[in-house]
């Protein structure tokens, strides 16, 4: 073989090892790289779920009893009653009249626990503020302690019946309508026409749901976050169940009833995993192609993945301090001032408030069980932010699941010496409420007597958090979060502790400690390597 | 005795750079799931990382398999015996050039740093890596059926395990650069063929078991009855079988004409009384009936110091016309000698037969070009027997002058056939049946 040839060889030789070596990489990150999965259409795999094509049975205008004259609202129920004469007693077990759940306390004894005896983090507690708080019960007349629960006429039917959008509760009557044309707030409210409403009943549309739970707080997305008057007419970009181009889902196709109890709860005054609405009823746990992420939804909520942001068209609140409240223009008017995008940043009757669009949630653990701040709980530790609900659960509990959660901060009025939350009179013409007095001394009085708690005669305010669990404004499951979103190290879960998550985890020291040991081989190696190249010269 | 040896075998190679893929890439892809950088992307990194494992797991369990049937786990068992040499051997003799203080053999591939090292990864950090991965992989969520309180434990040790096998290849990869040259090492991996020391027992007893397989001189072994317990390829050739089964079990008195059988019993009867044959010449009756002649050797077959049968070689001379007759007769009291030559003419092995005839030590011999053993005037008749054989040919026999070490000649008649290696010739052997006698009678 003469040089040339052996040059040759060699060459080829040293090519051929070249390929062997190399050649497996790039195969391997060429596959690796183009084996994510592709974007196909997926059919969604659907469990119990029928879209609702049913036709109104009945026609209301036909009924005799619907072509009288009403008067009042009463009149309009008592009528419905005449057919529907078992209705009026399923109301009444309903969390949606009795405002309240049967619950048992740390003593073992079952109260009724709902919106009577606990604070929430927005307009703190209804006792003393009926009126106003109560125009979204679905009753006529909850003015004060004395409201009879048992009177079937007071049931306001068509508040969620109502198909011609015309009927609508007065923010401040106690949940009854106008009787005569009233101005609040620069909206005008006009007397119902009870003979047309009443001759068009049907099925709860979105509107119906939406004119109190869109609304909670006293504004359109200020409690949920996640509900708000944007979903009676959305897209698939902020619903894909109530998007219009979507699947063009009411409430109540998931939100079922039996006797008139609706299926769902709100941890803001429920406490019980049970008749909960759940993405699985309809998705199964395992709805996904990927094995991997079906083991996910095992400590991991749908919704986690799933609702990426909320709020995402209206702001919602994310904040309010109370403390703040009370200051006056100089012409003795009540200041008011909006911030860029034109909410409300502060109220002189209200205080300072923060307002957020497109929030990513904070996540929790979560076993579908919540504890609440129930009014007159003395605050053991005035250090850390008094908890109104607790979301219950944790890693080591093999019932939670990781959830997102709307949490809403505030700072509200506290009896620094009794240690507990003072529930005020805000609202009311008398000469004590605080919306028209500014008087948090009087007002605390007031709402103290009525609640029957002591009161000092000294206030301060106190940080409060409230948890709000997101299950609506569902995205697309291309708009879903991937897995760095969380796994990670500075993802979404990086407060929530107890458990090691890849990605997310490490140990310093041992990385430390392998980084060095990396580094100290290869130190090594080229001492050892030149001291041998050099010694051999 | 260093030599050109095969020592990493096919499926060893083959697990060894399948390993190094999957290690790699398992690193690769694990420290993306670390969050060390960002490269195929988390979804993919898990995906493929889970896929990796699993095959790494099929190679180890194949590997396994192959250590126990090979018996090559033996490599692995650790001794500290140079222990002490290998590490002042790494930290001062390598840089001045002092030798191994160990050697490679096929029977002992690694060091003492090695067979530790190597058998720590086997037992210890895969079987670790393997174990927190399952751990991983299944009890992703751990609660059932056995509360483990979380992955952080088994996460971190699943973390140094990698952490230690990167540390690993570094000092390996840099270690195979101090062979005999920076890629001897490497090469032999790839080849399964490194120049390692060789036992010179081993290397004997191996030449002698082929020498008899693959030789062209006819080995048989004979029970205590004279009935046949084994013969070789070059031995059915002769009696021009096909199948060895029409052989064996059958008395010797089927190879020879009826005439003939009582010469043969003569031999057997000598043989079982304790005598060795060194050379007697005989006229075989072949499988198809025609007749053939040869020159066979026999000796004793011992268990236990009782004669249980007998053994020897023979060499065909049906064409060897010149003076056939006489030789028949005249080479009595020869013996098979045996001789291994490579390529070059060098002498790789020799047996006793061969060294009495010679008058040679074993150590002289060995190393040295055959002229040692030939006239200068009988060179050219060796050269043009080398250059044939190294074609591939065969000599059944041939007449041949040795030159003794007392610078005295004798005649032999000599076999010869090349020794194969890869499918090339690296070599010639065969046997030499001393015939001087005949010169001295005639």
């Amino acid at each position: 073989m003469d040089l040339k040839e052996l040059t040759k060889n060699k060459f080829l030789r040293a090519l051929l090892l070249f390929m062997v070596v190399l050649l497996p990489w790039f195969i391997a990150i060429i596959i690796v790289n183009n084996s994510s999965e592709k974007e196909e259409a997926v059919t969604v795999k659907i469990i119990n779920y029928k879209a609702d094509s049913l036709s109104s049975p009945v026609d209301h205008s036909k009924f005799e009893i619907l072509q009288q004259k009403f008067e009042t609202p009463q009149q309009v129920t008592e009528a419905c009653l005449t057919c529907h004469n078992k209705t009026g007693n399923d109301i009444m077990h309903t969390s949606h009249w009795k405002w309240a759940r049967p619950y048992v306390n740390e003593k073992g004894d079952t109260i009724e626990l709902g919106k009577k005896n606990i604070i929430n983090n927005f307009c703190i507690g209804i006792e003393s503020n009926e009126p106003r708080c109560t125009s979204c019960h679905i009753g006529y007349g909850w003015k004060n302690k004395d409201f009879d629960f048992t009177a079937e006429k007071n049931i306001d039917c068509i508040i969620c019946h109502d198909q011609t959008g015309s009927y609508k509760k007065f923010p401040t009557a106690a949940g009854n309508p106008v009787t005569e044309e009233t101005m609040f707030d620069g909206k005008k409210f006009l007397p119902p026409n009870f003979n047309s409403i009443a001759q068009n009943v049907g099925l709860p549309k979105r509107e119906n749901c939406g004119s109190c739970h869109y609304f909670g707080g006293g504004g359109n997305n200020v409690k949920h976050g996640d509900i708000e008057k944007v979903l009676t007419k959305t897209t698939r970009d902020i619903d894909i169940h109530m998007g219009i181009d979507g699947e063009n889902m009411t409430c109540t196709a998931c939100h079922a009833s039996d006797k008139h109890d609706i299926q769902g709860q709100l941890y803001s005054v429920s406490s019980y995993n049970q008749n909960r609405t759940t993405c699985e009823q309809c998705h199964t746990e395992t709805p996904h192609e990927n094995k991997i992420l079906n083991q996910h939804t095992d400590r991991v909520a749908c919704q986690t993945c799933h609702i990426p942001t909320y709020a995402k068209d209206a702001p919602t609140k994310m904040n309010w301090d109370w403390s703040t409240a009370g200051r006056h223009n100089e012409d003795g008017s009540i200041t008011v001032e909006k911030d860029s995008n034109g909410t409300m940043a502060y109220h002189g009757m209200k205080g300072d408030f923060k307002w957020e669009k497109n929030v990513k949630p904070e996540y929790y653990w979560f076993n579908g069980n919540a504890k609440h701040y129930l009014v007159g709980d003395k605050v053991e530790d005035t250090t850390l932010p008094v908890q109104i609900n607790t979301l219950l659960g944790n890693y080591a509990d093999a019932n939670a699941k990781i959830i997102p959660v709307k949490v809403h901060r505030a700072k509200q009025i506290f009896d620094p010496i009794n240690k507990i939350l003072i529930v005020p009179h805000l609202f009311g013409k008398d000469s004590t409420s605080y919306w028209k007095n500014f008087d948090w001394n009087k007002a605390s009085i007031t709402g103290m007597k009525v609640v029957n708690l002591p009161y000092s005669g000294k206030y301060s305010f106190i940080n409060t958090e409230m948890y709000w669990p997101l299950s609506h404004m569902v995205s697309a499951r291309e708009d879903a979060l991937s897995c760095v979103d969380c796994h990670s190290r500075d993802g979404r879960l990086a407060n929530l502790a107890g458990f090691y998550m890849p990605g997310r985890d490490y140990s310093q020291i041992l990385d430390t400690i392998g980084f060095l040991l990396i580094i100290l081989s290869f130190v090594a190696v080229v001492i050892h390597g030149l001291l041998r190249y050099f010694s051999k010269k | 005795m260093k030599k050109s040896t095969y020592i990493y075998r096919r499926f060893e190679r083959f697990w060894h750079w399948s390993q190094v893929l999957l290690i790699f890439f398992l690193v690769l892809t694990g420290f993306e799931i670390h969050s060390s950088y960002e490269f195929f992307g988390f979804e993919n990194a898990v995906k493929w990382h889970n896929i990796a494992a699993w095959a790494f797991l099929v190679l180890i369990v194949f590997a396994i398999f192959w250590h126990f049937v090979t018996g090559e786990w033996k490599q692995y068992m650790p001794t500290t015996k140079y222990m002490m040499a290998q590490i002042n051997y790494y930290i001062f003799g390598i840089f001045k050039g002092a030798p191994h203080p160990t050697h490679k053999t096929v029977y002992n591939k690694f060091n003492p740093l090695q067979r530790f090292t190597y058998l720590g990864l086997k037992l210890l950090v895969i079987p670790v890596q393997v174990i927190t991965g399952f751990i991983y992989m299944f009890y992703m969520y751990p609660e059932n059926p056995i509360h483990i309180g979380g992955l952080s434990v088994f996460a971190l040790i699943h973390t140094l395990g990698a952490f230690s096998l990167i540390a690993f290849v570094i000092l390996h990869v840099y270690l195979t650069t101090t062979g005999e040259t920076p890629l001897t090492s490497i090469k032999a991996m790839l080849t399964g063929w490194e120049v390692v020391d060789v036992d010179e027992q081993e290397e004997h007893a191996e030449h002698l078991k082929n020498a008899v397989k693959y030789s062209i001189a006819g080995y048989y072994r004979l029970d205590e009855n004279g009935n046949f317990l084994d013969v070789n390829e070059a031995w059915l050739k002769m009696y021009k079988c096909t199948d060895k089964e029409q052989i064996i079990g059958k008395h010797y008195s089927i190879t020879r004409k009826e005439d003939d059988v009582k010469e043969l019993d003569e031999v057997v009867k000598q043989v079982f009384e304790g005598k060795i044959i060194k050379a007697v010449p005989a006229t075989r009756i072949c499988k198809d009936g025609s007749l053939g002649k040869h020159i066979l050797s026999a000796n004793p077959t011992y268990a236990g110091g009782d004669i249980t049968g007998m053994e020897g070689f023979i060499i065909d001379i049906t064409d060897l016309d010149v003076n056939s007759e006489h030789l028949h007769y005249a080479v009595k009291n020869s013996q098979a000698g045996y001789y291994r030559v490579n390529c070059k003419g060098y002498y790789e092995d020799v047996n006793d037969a061969w060294l009495n005839l010679y008058g040679y030590e074993r150590e002289e011999v060995l190393g040295n070009h055959y002229s040692l053993s030939r006239t200068k005037e009988d060179l050219h008749i060796l050269d043009d027997m080398i250059a044939k054989i190294m074609k591939g040919k065969s000599i059944s026999n041939m007449i041949a002058t040795r030159k003794r070490k007392d610078g005295s000649v004798a005649k032999h008649i000599v076999s010869a056939n090349p020794v194969y290696k890869n499918e090339e010739v690296v070599g010639m052997e065969g046997f030499i049946l001393d015939i001087s006698n005949i010169e001295t009678k005639l």
